[in-house]
């Protein structure tokens, strides 16, 4: 640490691994893509002056491999590896390689992810200094005895959670104590087979929290800044969808003392680089630590949106060693909001549906912002995340800036696979979510709505272009025998040996 | 003094000038099924009539699957997709699927489908993925719903269900195999 940075490899896939390349190359950064076997053809590829194959297709194999990952930089001669989110992003002993190799890792030192990785070490952490928790025990259960007594402290209804967790798996509510039993050994088995690690324990329920996080930035001369909150209680399975900052219940009080705290939580841990402290916030406003993701976030370019600033770019200076050009928060401009564009259906279950884009015609217009993953061509592979695209916008006010992304959904055009556009536009159409007024429940609860709203019946020009389509089709397939059968359609019979015979 | 005028609205000025063919296509879209008597011309404009309407369309071909479409004076911006009989009309970026045939191939479809519905049931892969559980053994009577195979993908578990009761006939679906999308996986009968 401490050296000027010259070449940096990108441990990732996809928009990130982009959006990472996009600031080193205007930074005079050259950049290195690693990529498994079934990825030769990704956009990171192309965006990248060099590239590594380092593995097949399942991610342990190959972005997950943490020994060809260093490979890779040694032999490009990479002076420092940029981890995206996700994969090795949050690894500690990917970080003490990287150390060891004499790389640059422009992320947190090991020892504050540790701090923040597990979540019980977390909370004890977090308790010590004074950050306002989840009423819950801080280590985990013993036994599902003691989960009951633990309950009964605290009362019911409450949250079993995984330790090791994260991402909503390993996860279950109590109503009550009939619930208890089989509610603990559901958990248990689904976070040992998720994270390999059934440590459980139990939080009080909020209900109808919100989810608001915090962006904090630490230099290593001991100056850490939050830059503002981002509302992320539009989520499905703990899985955000929509990102708007600044959030519509917080405000210059509540961010200030939420910012206090989040700075506070990040000093505790020495913390380095990007981070976001994540709060819950219940009805009255209370807010309550949930986790801190020692990380870039996906829905970072929001945050970027309000204060001008590119946080890649301060990541590298702060792995560079500069000190942060800013000593206090920046206050939010305008409004910022984000979608997330994934291949997946939500009328089946939100299954994913990889397979090739036929054609993108991406959204332009002022103040719009597309991290796009993917390119007309290219097959979405069932190897991993099916986002496609983060398309983000800015305006003045939060109307202006929802009206702004809803016309930059409509012109986002994806076919050959089903997206979850018309999903996303129906979530900003929904009058809880234009009023401001939702919670992380909101996509479930109001799931039916959402989706009729989204599959509506074909209005009369969509249906007149089928039939324009279809007879083209048909007149191709005719081809000579409409000259000769004048007004006569072609045979269906006369139509299939045609097409079975190889074109001359 | 002003030409009388001959239609308001979009109505066709020149018929003469469409010379083409004239063919009926039955649509289903949504659960409404709507006839049309579509009449092709030059110059890209086509004549559609549709429950005794008339609609002068002017469609411009920008490139393969994407159009731009007018009624009357009403610019559509559109892309399309065609998967065997139906077609994916993407106004702006919202998806509709229409089942369009022309009068021959929806009645030969009458005529075939009623043995689709009590013939044998392939149950197929949704998407690539890789056969984590396989529940039944061939031979095994089956209920309607009943879980048969559940294929892993991304990380999300789906498990496949009997369209029909009936008897497995056909179980290629091996534990710990890779399938592709489409793949069969069972056939009740």
């Amino acid at each position: 640490m401490g050296q000027k940075i010259r070449k940096v490899l990108v441990a990732n896939r996809g928009e990130i691994a982009v959006r990472v390349m996009r600031t080193c190359r205007e930074l005079g950064i050259s950049t290195v893509a690693v990529f498994s076997e079934a990825d030769r053809l990704a956009l990171h590829v192309r965006a990248a002056d060099e590239a590594y194959c380092v593995g097949p297709a399942p991610s342990r194999e190959s972005y997950l491999a943490q020994d060809r990952i260093i490979d890779a930089a040694k032999r490009s001669k990479a002076d420092a590896i940029h981890p995206g989110y996700g994969f090795l992003s949050e690894n500690s002993s990917f970080v003490r390689a990287c150390d060891k190799a004499g790389l640059t890792f422009i992320g947190p030192p090991a020892s504050a992810m540790e701090a923040m990785g597990e979540k019980t070490r977390a909370r004890a952490h977090m308790a010590r200094a004074n950050v306002p928790l989840v009423p819950g025990s801080t280590e985990p259960l013993p036994s599902v005895e003691a989960a009951r007594a633990y309950a009964e402290k605290i009362g019911y209804p409450v949250m079993l959670k995984a330790a090791g967790g994260g991402g909503g798996k390993g996860m279950r509510r109590l109503n009550s104590a009939q619930e208890l039993e089989s509610g603990w050994r559901a958990a248990k088995s689904e976070s040992l087979n998720a994270f390999g690690n059934d440590a459980i324990y139990i939080e009080k329920l909020i209900e109808r929290p919100r989810h608001v996080e915090i962006q904090v930035f630490a230099d290593s001369h001991g100056t850490c800044i939050h830059l503002n909150e981002r509302e992320c209680s539009a989520q499905r399975r703990h899985q955000k969808v929509i990102e708007e900052t600044p959030s519509p219940i917080v405000d210059a009080r509540l961010r200030q003392a939420m910012g206090q705290v989040a700075v506070k939580a990040a000093k505790a841990v020495r913390y380095l680089g990007a981070g976001t402290v994540e709060f819950l916030v219940d009805a009255q406003r209370n807010f309550y630590f949930l986790e801190m993701n020692t990380r870039l976030q996906v829905e970072h370019p929001i945050t970027e949106w309000v204060t001008g600033l590119d946080l890649v770019a301060w990541q590298v200076k702060v792995a560079e060693g500069m000190k942060l050009p800013l000593d206090r928060p920046i206050s939010p401009r305008g409004h910022a909001i984000e979608a997330r564009i994934y291949a997946e259906d939500p009328a089946r279950g939100f299954l994913p549906s990889p397979g090739r884009i036929k054609q993108l015609c991406a959204s332009a217009g002022h103040f719009v912002r597309d991290d796009s993953g993917v390119y007309e061509g290219y097959t979405v592979t069932s190897h991993y995340d099916p986002m496609i695209s983060k398309l983000s916008a800015w305006a003045p006010s939060r109307p202006e800036a929802i009206a702004r992304l809803a016309c930059a959904l409509d012109q986002y055009v994806v076919t050959g696979l089903t997206t979850n556009i018309p999903y996303l536009r129906s979530i900003l159409r929904h009058p809880a979510f234009a009023a401001g007024a939702y919670d992380t429940g909101l996509l479930e609860r109001e799931h039916a709505a959402l989706l009729g709203m989204a599959s509506e019946a074909p209005p009369l020009p969509a249906v007149m272009a089928a039939f324009v389509v279809a007879h083209q089709r048909d007149q191709q397939r005719a081809g000579a025998s409409r000259r000769f059968d004048g007004v006569c359609a072609p045979s269906p019979w006369r139509q299939v040996s045609r097409r079975r015979r190889p074109r001359p | 003094m002003r030409p009388l005028s001959l239609a308001a609205g979009v109505q066709a000025p020149a018929a003469a000038s469409l010379k083409g063919v004239q063919m009926r296509y039955y649509a289903t879209a949504g659960r409404k099924q709507i006839v049309a008597e579509i009449e092709g011309g030059e110059n890209h404009r086509y004549v559609v009539t549709i429950d005794g309407q008339r609609y002068e369309l002017d469609w411009a071909q920008i490139r393969p699957g994407a159009a731009s479409m007018m009624i009357g004076e009403r610019s559509h911006s559109l892309h399309h997709e065609e998967e065997g009989d139906e077609i994916s009309v993407y106004l702006r970026s919202q998806p509709f699927l229409v089942d369009v045939a022309s009068e021959q191939r929806f009645r030969l479809r009458r005529l075939t489908s009623k043995f689709e519905i009590e013939g044998r049931q392939v149950v197929a892969a949704p998407m690539p993925g890789k056969v984590i559980r396989v529940m039944v053994a061939l031979g095994d009577e089956v209920r309607e719903g009943q879980g048969l195979v559940v294929v892993e993908a991304m990380k999300m578990e789906n498990e496949l269900k009997s369209p029909k009761a009936g008897k497995i006939v056909e179980l290629p679906a091996q534990e710990g195999a890779t399938v592709e999308k489409n793949a069969r996986l069972a056939v009740v009968e």
